[in-house]
């Protein structure tokens, strides 16, 4: 099979991070696993990837800021020719951490924020660091780089979205994510206390709107999580499509969960030329283009958009990544999705009749 | 939203309501223009673009009247036609457009033509004539009540621009002048209609949503006018390129790559912040005179870019 040209290359730089949110999609296991590509292997990686086609490097963790030779990683993606948007929850670089990455060439941030509240973002993130990531992205904007803000959505903290969008307008965000947790990695643990109701989301959604009719900035991005919706989220462009992860230690993915589908076999940046990872490992291919779709997806109008949706989240759920997604209304296995969002409500009913 | 609908007093009051609330007097472009802050660009754009709408009123008063199966209400409502169109050539609401076209420095033709109309403001307008082809009597009537609020914004105008447009010369002045009256005299008439007519909850419902309707129709015109004439900068954080392996035009933003055809790269290389919108199709159409008219697709372009993060307008200046 041909491969098509990657344009996004998601530089997983370390599984490090400072902060605990209950809903992180990292590897339980984390911290077996070391920082196994040095500077000079993730500059290699770059100039592969440039050769490729790649136009933009997300630089992402854990916590990319907990390497000490960031901003050497940055010059060399920039140095690549790469378009750089460093992922980052603020913390440990700091504000004053900022400049000597602008000055290696970073392009844009991305940062986190748990919630519009100190008292309840803290609790979220396990450690007390929201005052120091409100003066870090001030100091993003002082630099001139565009920020965008991503909050994870969750039972606790739907009901403040428009508090969280004034926050954003405030620090004068380019683009605010409003990304709904996905019931992957430790949030499957937790999936029954952080599920939103319906409701919840309803209200969030018309806030959404609101805001939006206010004006385009910031672009506001609000996604219904695959739970509540009837169709699945497009994954990542397409198994293979458009986008390429390189872990920490060097594997080749199309996205950073499928490396836990059992018996998928990616290879690795750092034994091969990451041409060849992306075009022919054969994990890469196994659900690449459609010829691998189970039915209804094989001949429904809407395989084009979604791809028959998320391979992770159809594993999870039904034990084999080729059915297709759960989250689709069309999906033989729906009915698990339709389980999981009544456990959501009736827990609220419960958590309702505590005294 | 049936608070009030009950009794006619609180169906009339939450009529005036919606004018209040979403009357485009409270549009910023009209706040800017009674404010004497708007350019002549602005002024003109304006004008030219406004009078697509004026040519529409008489076809959707026509629309009207063939909707009405009683004499007397035909009778009130051809009045509107003789008002806009006059009863001979040179006169009547259409002419007196015309006349302030030429007295804010336009040409007479090129205005009639239509030919520079924006695609907002023909979609806006031709919305406004599909839905009274669509819809009864009562709601199209409901539609045409702006009107209750249109006196008033004439009387603002015309000091406005007697104060800060001093360049526009008096007789340009005249529509504004013929409607202050004229508007009031329509609007209590259909008010009236629409009270008389709209006896129960659902069809005093149907009547607000129409009024409704058409206030957002007058907003979409002056949208679609307010953007032409603003200034649109490429953001500094975007990475334009030329793609090395297709040669297509790409911009980079933080999180997304744009994979664009066609023109894009022209305009988006127009796009530096000093050049109106307008001025930008114009300048594009001028390297394409060949082609088909190309302000269309410039405008939606520019504004899917700004969507998109990848532009944002500045405002006008003189
Ligand atoms: S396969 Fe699932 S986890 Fe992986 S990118 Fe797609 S949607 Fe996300
Ligand atoms: S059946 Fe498959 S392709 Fe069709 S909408 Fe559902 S997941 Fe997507």
């Amino acid at each position: 099979m041909k491969a098509p040209r990657p344009y996004n290359l998601i530089a997983e730089l370390t599984y490090r991070c400072p902060l605990r949110c209950p809903y992180c999609s990292n590897p339980l296991d984390w911290k077996a696993v070391g920082d196994g590509l040095d500077a000079e292997a993730w500059a290699r990686v770059f100039r592969e990837a440039a050769a490729l086609g790649v136009l933009h490097v997300g630089l992402t963790g854990g916590e990319p800021g907990a390497r000490r030779d960031l901003a050497e990683i940055v010059r060399a993606a920039s140095t690549a020719d790469l378009y750089t948007l460093l992922v980052t929850a603020g913390t440990p670089i700091g504000a004053e951490g900022l400049a000597p990455l602008v000055d290696a060439g970073l392009r844009s941030v991305q940062l986190s924020i748990q919630d519009a509240v100190a008292e309840e973002s803290d609790r979220i993130a396990g450690t007390a660091c929201f005052e120091g990531k409100i003066e870090f992205a001030r100091a993003v904007r002082a630099l001139g780089l565009p920020l965008v803000l991503n909050v994870v959505l969750h039972r606790h903290n739907l009901g403040r979205v428009a508090e969280i969008i004034r926050l954003a307008r405030e620090l004068d965000a380019e683009r605010l994510e409003l990304a709904n947790t996905q019931y992957h990695g430790w949030a499957r643990l937790n999936r029954a206390a952080l599920l939103p109701t319906a409701q919840q989301l309803e209200d969030a959604a018309q806030v959404v709107r609101e805001a939006r009719r206010a004006g385009p900035r910031p672009e506001i991005q609000f996604v219904l999580p695959d739970y509540f919706a009837d169709r699945p989220k497009p994954c990542m462009g397409g198994w293979g499509q458009r986008a390429l992860v390189v872990t920490p230690d060097g594997s080749v993915l199309p996205c950073h969960e499928a490396g836990r589908l059992p018996g998928l076999e990616f290879w690795n940046a750092m034994d091969r030329p990451l041409a060849a990872c992306w075009a022919e490992a054969p994990g890469m291919n196994a659900f690449r283009g459609e010829d691998w779709m189970p039915h209804p997806c094989r001949t429904c109008p809407e395989r084009a958009r979604d791809f028959g949706g998320c391979r992770c989240q159809a594993y999870f759920l039904t034990g084999d990544a080729a059915r297709t997604d759960p989250a689709c209304a069309l999906a033989p296995q729906h009915d698990l999705v339709v389980a999981a969002r009544s456990e959501a409500e009736a827990e609220l009913v419960y958590r309702g009749r505590a005294p | 939203m049936s608070e009030g609908l009950e009794t006619t007093r609180g169906f009339e009051a939450a009529l005036r309501r919606i004018g209040e609330e979403r009357y485009h007097h409270r549009h910023p472009f009209n706040l800017r223009m009674h404010a004497g802050e708007l350019t002549r660009q602005e002024i003109r754009t304006w004008v030219r673009n406004r009078y697509y709408y004026q040519t529409r009123i008489p076809i959707k008063d026509g629309m009207i009247l063939a909707k009405s199966a009683s004499a007397d209400f035909r009778r009130d409502w051809i009045e509107r036609i003789h008002d806009h169109d006059g009863q001979k050539p040179g006169e009547g609401g259409l002419e007196l457009w015309l006349q302030l076209a030429v007295a804010v420095g336009l040409d007479r033709a090129e205005v009639e033509s239509l030919a520079h109309v924006l695609p907002g403001v023909r979609r806006a307008c031709d919305a406004y004539v599909e839905f009274v082809e669509s819809h009864d009597l009562l709601e199209s009537v409901a539609a045409s009540l702006t009107e209750l609020f249109a006196g008033d914004i004439m009387v603002v105008r015309i000091a406005a621009f007697e104060k800060h447009y001093p360049w526009v010369a008096a007789e340009g002045l005249r529509y504004f002048r013929s409607r202050t009256h004229q508007a009031p005299r329509d609007a209590d008439w259909g008010l009236r209609f629409v009270l008389e007519n709209a006896d129960t909850i659902p069809d005093r419902q149907r009547c607000v949503a129409a009024l409704e309707r058409k206030c957002e129709i007058l907003w979409g015109l002056l949208d679609a006018v307010e953007r032409v004439c603003t200034r649109p900068e490429v953001v500094t954080h975007a990475s334009v390129r030329s793609d090395e392996q297709t040669g297509k035009t790409t911009v980079v933003l933080p999180e997304r790559v744009l994979n664009l055809g066609g023109s894009s790269g022209e305009i988006l290389a127009r796009c530096d912040g000093r050049k109106s919108a307008e001025e930008i199709a114009e300048a594009l159409q001028a390297a394409h005179p060949e082609g088909r008219s190309v302000a269309d697709d410039v405008h939606e372009f520019l504004d899917e870019m700004e969507r998109l993060g990848a532009i944002r307008r500045l405002p006008a200046v003189e």
